[in-house]
């Protein structure tokens, strides 16, 4: 084990699999932001500079490069910047990517990794902010990761690279820095399962990305009023671990979700239905859902923090769900 | 052919140059003193050509810009200090504090949108002016972009939509990719502008630095898309500024001594070559003074004049409040 941060856990990932399958390469500037852990990156490529390839601004094309590579037999891992830009190629993804394998009867695979960072940054203003995991989830034969710490990026990465299913994976770039115990060797953590990253027995807090390391600090605060939060971070949008989720409502009998998508078919009503559908006998309180209000993201800070869930927010909600 | 400016239109563009300059050296300073959370992607360098393809456009004409958009906010004269009351997320912004820097908008200046995903001004623009062909008006759409706007698909897709649908649409590509470092595009094409004439555009490349050059070709090309309805490309050419992507705001050319336009002998420093050759500001302002259209006393206090009212734009921008949180979902919807 070793702390590392998050940006030095993807990084592992990537030199584990650069190092061990001469067919995976990896399209894209900037896969780890362009502030303090750009260098992590600059380095990688520079130890495998014939597996970077670095395109124009032309999202569109880089994505279908990409997938087609992935049918001919590469393992690709193509970074569209934000979430925003990855809109340049949305009907690459999701009408060439997403559809391929099960259109193809089944000949077709497609294993590619599109990364992309999401949500509030400061500044991002209306057209560098987007939170598009659940537009997203909202199509079939994508999945959609969404990991918060550096031990579970490490594996989860290797464990999509090696996938053969379309992975989105959206990232934020505020986790980073987050820095945590990483095992040394390769390892995988197989996609599709929830984490609980604190027990507690009076409430669910369900989230996903950074909304979790938010969660975490609602739980500190709800602790000080007695109040015993649990925090279960889903790390996977696609497909959405029910039975981790709905053990965690279960056994507290109260549901808050957050995450940063705007509300209206967001990752939090899916995991509200999925209270309502399976453990509505267990709850004691309506369902509370926290997550980014419905406007295009104003530019100046105080609209910009007005809008965004925060971890007051989640615990004022928790708490009135205890009552 | 564009007729002769004359003496009093060549300063009006000076000063319209100095204003752009100052204004982009004000946001630097804004961005080293304030909590700043907007990035520089500042016009500097851009002047000539921004100043004399604002001087030749009427109010109506309708203009689509980008990230890089601050300058032709001043140019068209939009109020500076509404503008960095806008870049500071101030209530008494150009748009109420809700665009910020990469989002200027001004109605009343003859702006439409600024759209900082690359390509965005390409398509709207024709979009403009099928608006203005369908309603009869004169005026003309134009579109204002960097050459790695022209690795984005929808050029193409736009070019060949004003060229079959004869739209009268000004594309306006600010070239500064710098051969030799990575440059904002990666295109095969050895000539941006065969990219628009392969789809039977007509093309006009001008040297960006000189706001002449600039103002008589734009003032052709705007008179050529006016009585034929038809598209035209025109390319400037620029050399990027040093500062032109920055993290942090520095002054990498330092802060514009108009002195240097007639004492080369003290240009000096990492970048001196910049100054020296690509400064549109400095080589307009030597220019001016060489053919006797005006002095050094007079250019030194029309800049002197410029910057008391960027001062005072800076004032109303610290002045105004950021607007109340309570706000921060109005305007979802129309
Ligand atoms: C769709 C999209 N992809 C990527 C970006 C990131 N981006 C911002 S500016 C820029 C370069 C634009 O180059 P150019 O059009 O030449 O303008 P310049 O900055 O050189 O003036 C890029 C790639 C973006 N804003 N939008
Ligand atoms: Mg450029």
């Amino acid at each position: 084990m070793t702390v590392k941060t998050y940006a030095e856990a993807v990084v592992d990932a990537l030199t584990g699999m650069l190092k061990a399958d001469p067919n995976f390469h990896i399209i894209g500037r900037g896969i780890l932001g362009h502030g303090g852990h750009e260098h992590h990156a600059h380095a990688l490529q520079h130890d495998f500079a014939d597996r970077f390839t670095d395109p124009p601004t032309s999202e569109g094309a880089t994505a279908s490069m990409g997938i087609g590579a992935a049918m001919a037999g590469c393992r690709m891992f193509v970074h569209l910047g934000t979430g925003s830009f990855s809109l340049e190629a949305f009907n690459q993804l999701i009408n060439e990517a997403g559809v391929a394998h099960s259109m193809s009867g089944g000949q077709v695979r497609v294993p590619v990794i599109f990364h992309m960072y999401h949500g509030l940054r400061g500044g991002g203003s209306g057209q560098h902010s987007l939170s598009p995991q659940a537009m997203f989830a909202n199509n079939a034969g994508l999945k959609v990761m969404q990991p918060t710490c550096p031990r579970d990026v490490k594996g989860m990465l290797r464990a999509a690279i090696k996938g053969n299913t379309p992975v989105i994976w959206v990232d934020h770039a505020a986790l980073l820095g987050q820095k945590g115990e990483v095992p040394d060797e390769d390892y995988e953590i197989p996609l599709g399962k929830a984490d609980v990253k604190r027990e507690g027995k009076d409430v669910s807090i369900v989230a996903s990305s950074r909304a979790v390391l938010w969660s975490l600090a609602a739980a500190d605060l709800l602790a000080k009023d007695g109040i015993s939060a649990e925090v279960v971070d889903i790390r996977s949008v696609v497909p959405l671990d029910e039975d981790t989720i709905t053990a965690s409502i279960r056994k507290t009998g109260r549901l808050v979700t957050v995450d940063e998508s705007i509300q209206m078919c967001s990752v939090g009503s899916e995991i509200a239905a999925l209270a309502a559908e399976k453990a509505q006998a267990q709850l004691k309180a309506p369902v509370a859902r926290i997550a980014r209000a419905a406007v295009p993201v104003p530019f100046s800070p105080p609209l910009e923090k007005a809008i965004s869930p925060k971890p007051e927010m989640i615990a004022a909600a928790a708490k009135r769900l205890v009552g | 052919m564009a007729s002769q400016p004359t003496t009093a239109e060549r300063i009006s563009l000076l000063e319209r140059m100095l204003m752009m300059r100052r204004f982009e050296e004000e946001v630097l300073r804004v961005a080293q003193t304030h909590a700043y959370v907007g990035r520089q992607h500042l016009h500097i360098g851009h002047e000539a050509t921004g100043a004399a393809v604002a001087s030749v456009l009427t109010p109506e004409d309708l203009f689509h810009t980008t990230h890089r958009n601050h300058g032709y906010l001043i140019a068209r004269g939009a109020d500076p200090g509404r503008a960095l009351a806008e870049i500071m997320g101030r209530k008494d912004g150009l748009n109420g504090g809700r665009g910020g820097p990469w989002h200027l908008c001004d109605r009343e200046a003859g702006f439409q949108s600024t759209s900082a995903m690359v390509g965005g001004s390409v398509g709207l623009a024709i979009g403009a002016a099928f608006a203005m062909k369908k309603q009869k008006k004169k005026a003309i759409g134009v579109a204002h972009f960097g050459d790695g706007t022209l690795d984005e698909g929808i050029c193409f897709e736009a070019f060949n939509m004003a060229s079959i649908f004869e739209l009268p649409v000004l594309f306006l590509c600010e070239n500064n990719a710098k051969e030799g470092q990575r440059p904002s595009s990666m295109l095969a094409a050895k000539a941006l502008r065969d990219l628009p004439a392969a789809l039977q555009i007509e093309t006009v490349v001008v040297d960006g630095r000189d706001a002449d050059d600039v103002r008589a070709a734009a003032t052709d090309a705007v008179a050529r898309i006016r009585t034929t309805g038809k598209p035209v490309f025109l390319q400037a050419q620029l050399e990027r500024w040093p500062g032109s992507h920055q993290l942090k705001p520095e002054f990498p050319t330092g802060v514009t001594d108009l002195t240097l336009a007639w004492e080369e002998g003290r240009i000096e420093g990492k970048h001196a070559d910049w100054t020296r050759a690509h400064d549109g500001i400095r080589l307009y302002a030597k220019k001016l003074v060489a053919e006797k259209a005006t002095s050094k006393e007079e250019i030194l206090a029309l800049d002197r004049k410029v910057i008391a009212r960027i001062e005072a734009a800076r004032a109303f921008a610290e002045a105004s409040p950021f607007p109340a949180p309570s706000t921060a979902t109005d305007l979802a919807f129309a």
